[in-house]
């Protein structure tokens, strides 16, 4: 019976870790493609919302993201630094410049649109 | 001096290296056939390369599709004077790019599976230079197939580098026509009001005119 009701909660287990796996990954997704220049170096770090992405490969990167709207951010020197709001759409992609010279670093969107706050969105 | 041997035994001599040779040889093919099925029986060794190789390929059938796919879109497109089948075209079009986007995204599956294998690659190359188990030819062997493996999963996860790159790119040129073509749609639409607005304008015209009969066909009495 033990081993009966151990399997039963194995089995209930992976049932939750499936399921939950299915909601953590978005249907709708749209892509986000973050160029620096000059390229970054690996070590810079890089977050979409609050996930740290992976360190980018020749300073590029294409990612699938959920749809809405995203920031993307860096580390600074009192914690993280918002770098710009980036407007992901499904099936689009949105391409985003990150001048890595300037201090800070600054986003230049390949196409922006006004934002509810008076400010610049990037959009794809 | 005693192993020199001179008169029929020098003839043996042949025999006796030909007999080594071959035993040396069947040592061999015994400890390659040994060393297989322990390359074989690491799942978790190889299974990482052999899993993104498979889904490579099948990322390569799908792209051949989708090449396929995009010339005959752009011949229905070319032959389209009705613009919002063509914008539906070109949105389907984009589905079936971002589909493989997907795959081939730094945060997709089959990348996420090519820095698995190109990492394991790696590990188990580090990890054989260091092994004592295996007899030297073994252990060249053995690193042999590994080096082979790493840098076959380079070159696939540089392909793959690349055909992120033109996705993303072809994914962009369908958005801008299809924002070209929203534009154009705007245009009619703006053009139908316009025609409306004229329309309009003579329907009003022709009313004012026949009010002004009316008002001229008036006359007072006496007048």
């Amino acid at each position: 019976m033990a081993a009966i009701a151990t399997r039963l909660a194995a089995a209930a287990v992976a049932l939750t870790a499936l399921i939950a796996l299915g909601a953590c990954t978005p249907k709708e997704a749209g892509y986000v493609e973050i160029r620096t220049v000059p390229v970054a170096n690996p070590a810079t770090a890089f977050y979409l919302d609050s996930v740290k992405l992976e360190p980018l490969k020749n300073g590029t990167a294409v990612l699938r993201q959920g749809i809405g709207t995203t920031k993307l951010a860096t580390d600074g020197t009192g914690g993280k630094l918002a770098l710009c709001d980036i407007v992901v759409r499904k099936h689009r992609i949105t391409t985003v410049t990150i001048s890595v010279l300037e201090r800070p670093p600054r986003c230049m969107c390949r196409n922006s649109a006004p934002d509810g706050s008076g400010g610049r969105s990037c959009v794809g | 001096m005693k192993n020199l041997k001179f008169g029929p035994a020098a003839l043996e001599r042949p025999v006796v290296q030909r007999a080594l040779a071959l035993a040396f040889v069947l040592l061999l093919l015994v400890s390659i056939a040994a060393v297989r099925p322990a390359f074989a029986a690491g799942p978790d060794a190889i299974t990482p390369v052999e899993d993104f190789s498979k889904e490579l390929d099948k990322l390569k059938k799908s792209f051949g599709d989708l090449g396929r796919k995009i010339d005959e879109s752009t011949k229905a497109i070319e032959g389209y004077s009705d613009v919002e089948k063509a914008r539906k075209e070109i949105e389907d079009l984009r589905g079936a790019v971002a589909a493989l986007l997907d795959a081939v995204a730094d945060n997709g599956g089959l990348a996420t599976l090519g820095d698995k294998a190109l990492g394991r690659a790696r590990e188990k190359l580090k990890e054989l230079e260091q092994d004592t188990r295996f007899k030297p030819e073994e252990r060249a062997f053995l690193v042999e197939q590994w080096r082979k493996l790493r840098d076959d999963t380079e070159r696939a996860t540089q392909e793959l580098g690349g055909a992120r790159t033109r996705f993303a790119e072809l994914l962009r040129t369908l958005q801008a026509n299809e924002d070209f073509i929203d534009e154009l749609v705007q245009i009619r639409q703006a053009q139908k009001v316009i025609e409306v607005i004229h329309q309009l304008t003579r329907d009003i015209r022709g009313a004012s005119d026949q009010l002004q009969r009316l008002i001229g066909a008036i006359k007072p009495p006496g007048a």
